[in-house]
């Protein structure tokens, strides 16, 4: 017996670098072509990049999806990440320059739900932004995502992006998500814009001001912070979820690296993948 | 079928044959997927086809579930990973039921690693396999460096010897020895395995390492310690392949960093009669079908017909 061909076969890809720019302090975006990929993925989803033909930096890195063109005849063609330069492999990311190759392959993980709501409240911290521009898209029925035809858009009334970050040059792709109609509330450490304030005091505020109205909390971003949210939106008795960022070395479920302690159905706790079981899980079943 | 026509050149239409056996098995070809790098296979069936790999290992078993060590488990060091996830799985009872049923129809060779703490453990998760009936090959993983107790089957030849030996009685399965590079003499650990009655070794687990994150003044890993793995290691392995081809009369499985052809190429001539794709699937997630599809042409460009023609045809220049 043998194994039948399987429907879905996952992309894996050398991808021609499009693009590749700064977009905030620290922060870069990267366009490659991966068509496959494109036309696939669904809001939540991330791909593992590696620079081709080179073992020094040797493991890709987990990179969520930020972007993608328009859809023409049902097909896309290019995809963008954001990456934050920080250790050795996007620091050689980020001199790369068009016409470069890539290892890409993706998409990978679950997505954030699209179930019907009145408020869809998107907290972001650092770098975690990334995964909710085509979020927004999808929920305010701008776009439609992925190949199935069973997952709907359109499905929130209002959207709310509450963004924080340690100063204002930190903020990436403020426009774009403009661009969508959605609600943007901005939070810095350092009161470069409004005042001092956490991403967590807008959340607060959010909640107590959209009371009595159907909310769903999506949430991405440093670890403390997710903790924080996931209380307060346990406090407001609201569903969140949460999109982890655990270090991963393969994105497919083989090396056991990127595990996040889950609660069971028993009350005890597992470690679990978030590369194939997450990245996004409801914040009830995490323990920080 | 018999071509009507047989001229020379290089003939394209000659069939290489790729296979290689271990113990009882034939392998279809020499390259296998190491244990921990694969998942359970599952994981992998949208991403390769299954059916060309030679040999699957999947990740290591243990008698109970295992949650595994704390997160960091990774880290990666120059063309090296550094590991210590620490034998995190369900347990033996878990596999049988819900992973056996998958690996044992997927098409090709399946070789089930399992790892104790103490011989009684290895004996038992021998006999629970032995008793599901179709598992044809074992490899007992004595090497595992982030797991207090298991290394010292891999590290001391009188506890090798019994270990291997008391599996030996409890299966008629291949059974392979999965050994450690970080002994002072692995060779003498190998015989000690043959001895055992072992039909095949491994070489090699990973090399034990460290990393530290020195502004923090802490160990980068959860288990503090870790073992290293990736091109790093390769000639490590290239070496210990060499000495222990030459110490044992049984096949020796090749693994660690094999991250191309030309390594694939160097393991078989230093002796492996198989090898044993790991980290590299981490990161290049089809490189084990690539391999198998450029060692048949790499064997159709050197004029062979058999992997077998290349496995310990080292030779050792002698002094002038």
């Amino acid at each position: 017996m043998t194994v039948q061909a399987c429907s879905s076969q996952l992309p894996v890809v050398t991808a021609t670098l499009i693009e590749n720019a700064q977009v905030a302090k620290g922060l870069w975006k990267l366009r490659i072509e991966a068509p496959e990929i494109a036309s696939s993925f669904t809001p939540g989803q991330f791909c593992m990049l590696r620079i081709a033909d080179r073992t020094d930096p040797l493991i890709g890195r987990a990179l969520a999806i930020y972007s993608t063109d328009p859809k023409v005849d049902g097909r896309r063609s290019w995809i963008e990440l954001v990456y934050q330069v920080k250790g050795r492999m996007t620091t050689q990311l980020h001199r790369m320059v068009a016409g470069q190759r890539l290892q890409v392959w993706g998409p990978l993980g679950n997505s954030f739900s699209a179930e019907r709501v009145d408020h869809l409240v998107m907290v972001a911290g650092g770098i975690g932004q990334t995964p909710f521009l085509t979020l927004a898209r999808e929920a305010l029925g701008l776009e439609s995502f992925g190949t199935s035809t069973t997952r709907q858009n359109g499905y929130a009334q209002h959207v709310h992006l509450l963004y924080g970050a340690r100063s204002a040059d930190y903020f990436a792709g403020l426009d774009e998500f403009r661009q969508t109609g959605l609600n943007l509330e901005l939070a810095t450490d350092d009161g470069s814009i409004g005042p001092p304030q956490r991403v967590t005091d807008l959340l607060k505020k959010k909640l107590v001001e959209l009371q009595g109205q159907s909310i769903r909390i999506v949430c991405c971003g440093p670890e403390p912070m997710m903790e924080a949210v996931s209380e307060i939106a346990h406090q407001h008795q609201v569903r969140c979820e949460v999109s982890l960022e655990t270090p991963m070395a393969c994105g497919i479920g083989i090396c056991f690296t990127c595990v996040a302690k889950v609660k069971q159905e028993d009350g005890s706790w597992d470690y679990k993948r978030t590369c194939i079981e997450g990245p996004i899980f409801s914040s009830t079943e995490i323990i920080w | 079928m018999t071509n009507s026509n047989t001229t020379s050149q290089v003939d394209l239409s000659t069939q290489i044959d790729l296979s290689t056996s271990i113990g009882k098995l034939q392998l279809k070809n020499p390259i296998l997927v190491a244990s921990g790098t694969f998942g359970y296979a599952r994981e992998m069936e949208r991403v390769v086809d299954l059916t060309r790999i030679g040999g699957i290992l999947p990740k290591t078993i243990t008698r109970d579930p295992r949650p595994g060590n704390a997160p960091w488990r990774t880290v990666e060091t120059n063309s090296g990973l550094l590991n210590a996830i620490g034998l995190d799985n369900d347990g033996i009872d878990y596999f049988i039921a819900n992973h056996w049923p998958y690996l044992s129809q997927i098409g090709t060779d399946v070789i089930v690693s399992i790892a104790g703490k103490t011989q009684q453990d290895f004996y038992e998760l021998t006999s629970k396999l032995e008793a599901v009936g179709n598992v044809r090959a074992i490899e007992l993983n004595i090497s595992c460096p982030n797991v207090s107790g298991g290394v010292d089957f891999g590290t001391d030849p009188k506890l090798c010897e019994e270990v291997v030996a008391g599996c030996r009685k409890a299966t008629t399965a291949t059974l392979l020895a999965k050994l450690t590079p970080n002994v002072s003499s692995i060779a003498t650990i190998a015989k000690a395995a043959e001895q055992g009655g072992a039909d095949a070794v491994s070489c090699i687990n990973t090399v034990l390492g460290m990393a530290i994150d020195w502004r923090k003044r802490k160990p980068i890993l959860g288990n503090v310690v870790g073992g290293l793995s990736g091109p790093a290691i390769k000639p490590i392995a290239l070496r210990c392949v060499y000495q222990v081809s030459r110490a044992v009369k049984i096949p020796v499985v090749g693994i660690g960093g094999i991250s191309n052809i030309d390594d694939v190429m160097e393991f078989l001539v230093a002796g492996a009669a198989a090898v044993q794709i790991g980290t590299a699937n981490y990161y290049d997630p089809t490189i084990s079908v690539r391999l198998v599809e450029q060692l048949e042409q790499t064997l159709r460009e050197l004029g062979a017909s058999s992997v077998r023609e290349i496995v310990g045809s080292l030779t050792i220049p002698q002094n002038k």
